[in-house]
């Protein structure tokens, strides 16, 4: 695995550029200057994310456009190699996972700690931020993690969709009395059992069409897996199907698909004064029974990336309460090929669950 | 304004408005339960009209409640205390009050956990098969007939239950003083929702509605702005600026009173991330909307399912004049049979027709 730019022996920072619909370069990478409160970090681990094949694949995702080259890639983990002046919590050689989102700490949301929904949010590889696929990136020292000795730099570089999962899980009280079903068992669905379980939820059920995945998933912690379709009409077995694989009421749902028929399934299953928490990003408009679900008081609460997860999550692997390495899949170097091969692994699906680039 | 069965001078049969057949309401004798010891039986003085009951007389269900035998219509009432039984201890005879119509298990998990409104057992006026209120007398559970203040009259007790919707929802939402409303709908709920909303201190209320006349009754009530909508869904962008611009600030709370597609479509959008939008109405069951959008803004979607301990809190409102229900009450009837007819035509007519209200 070869590892283009290392600049130890003085070469140019280099970084995976998202050029154009499906067109990554390695490149130069100009760093920005350190500021006081800033660290100079190198880049050990970074995975690959759903939004970043969707923005090689199309240049957008959501209402975010690529409008011009863009370093792709967010969920990392790296070494401190140098600290700006302010910095005391962090000394070079330190391994650190990193938040990837800078808020401005000045509006309404900032100050009442929903920073996630910050309007002026700076996020590692959400246009026009470049992101971490790079041999080195400048971040704020507060959104860089310490971790244990024993957690590995691919472990801090899970923090990231795991904080998914957790933020999930919070939003929607995740805790040792709620009974939990997740639809999908995709990597955003793994990590969601993988918080599940360790927020204590004493039941979790999965459901997918993938066998393999499911299988993953019984060895992750599931209870009951169910196999599912993607038809509609297919809705009111399942649902039977899903009730009998609890054997008790379904006090949560975390929908980590996002489509019609998985919302309908979560509505209709959830028991009354529950909540469905919509994760996955599927379907944009959606054709739902919401007013019979809302009329049993079954909340909805949606997430939009995550807070103050990182801490948790550092802790979750360091107890063993959570183990996210059978989660990395596949690994790549850093080379134009290997970048290549990597994302083309990912996009493809099926048995890749995280693909990770070790540099 | 005649008020059939009421024979307070000997042997009295109790007379009540039956459901016996779709668009068939008739004042027919109501048998009532023997009373129990925690029961008091009631003298009905003021019943209102709710779209649900219209409901049932068009179409025989509401939901997936199905009437299969004749029913007593009717669920907002108050009335006066006539017999206590005998482990009462906290209402007289003579006692005016507002009756709460749920009668609920307290065995269940909902119950113990408090949201008995959640009970799979409960027993509700008027939701088959359980008998309504709209009747000379009936008996039921003392907890939940609540005492009027002297100032307060049986109407503005009848107004405390459509009004708890409207608390309930301002609840379930968590409307404040430091949260803008925005409230899809000036109809009944969308009326009381507004009152709620003021009374919990939400320093704006907007209102929207596609009838002139009911955003003028809106303004009236406290609306700090009324926005004229269409039916129309290709109108959303266009109407989700004007409000915006209506609240003069970010949409904090959306309360869905009407629940269509592009109610609620225009609620996801208008309300700010981190916000939350209350479905109450029920006009759509399967629903289009840009759910996806919302939930990555962290919109939250709530529902609710009728009100939980709300009588204390509508009457407290009531008594310290912070709601002032008495608007709202824009017909009255008297309980003979051509009058329950012309009750029902008149509040399933809708229009300038708010509140329709019995007196018996």
């Amino acid at each position: 695995m070869g590892s283009q730019g290392d600049v130890r022996n003085g070469g140019e920072n280099m970084a995976a550029w998202l050029v154009a619909v499906n067109t990554l370069k390695i490149q130069p990478f100009e760093l920005p200057p350190l500021g006081p409160h800033d660290v100079r970090v190198r880049m050990k681990a970074v995975g690959i994310c759903g939004s970043d094949v969707h923005y090689l694949k199309t240049l957008r995702c959501a209402h975010f456009v690529v409008e011009e080259p863009m370093v792709i890639g967010h969920e990392c983990a790296g070494i401190i190699e140098e600290i700006g002046s302010e910095v005391t919590h962090l000394v070079p050689g330190d391994r650190v996972a990193l938040e990837p989102g800078i808020s401005c700490w000045r509006c309404s949301y900032c100050k009442q700690g929903s920073y996630n929904l910050c309007p002026e949010m700076k996020f590692f590889a959400t246009p026009p931020v470049h992101g971490s696929l790079a041999n080195q990136v400048v971040h704020p020292a507060e959104l860089c993690f310490k971790l244990p000795d024993d957690i590995s730099l691919e472990e801090g570089a899970m923090c990231e969709p795991l904080s998914v999962g957790v933020h999930a899980c919070r939003r929607a009280n995740v805790g040792p009395e709620t009974n939990v079903l997740i639809m999908g068992a995709g990597p955003i669905g793994l990590v969601a059992l993988l918080a599940a379980r360790a927020f204590g939820a004493p039941r979790v059920v999965i459901v997918d069409v993938d066998e393999f995945r499911l299988s993953v998933a019984k060895d992750l912690g599931a209870s009951e897996t169910v196999q599912v379709s993607t038809k509609a009409e297919d809705v009111a077995g399942e649902v039977e199907l899903i009730k009998k694989a609890m054997g008790e009421a379904v006090d949560i749902t975390l929908d980590c698909a996002g489509f019609t028929k998985t919302m309908t399934t979560a509505l209709n299953v959830t028991r009354p004064g529950g909540k469905v928490c919509l994760v996955g990003m599927g379907h944009n408009e959606m054709t739902v029974p919401l007013t019979p679900a809302a009329a049993r008081e079954v909340d909805v609460v949606g997430v939009f990336r995550y807070k103050n997860t990182w801490p948790l999550c550092i802790d979750f692997l360091r107890s063993g309460k959570i183990d996210v390495k059978p989660l990395i899949t596949h690994r790549f170097g850093f080379s134009q090929k290997e970048v290549e091969d990597a994302f083309e692994t990912s996009a493809r699906g099926g048995s890749a669950i995280k693909v990770m680039f070790n540099l």
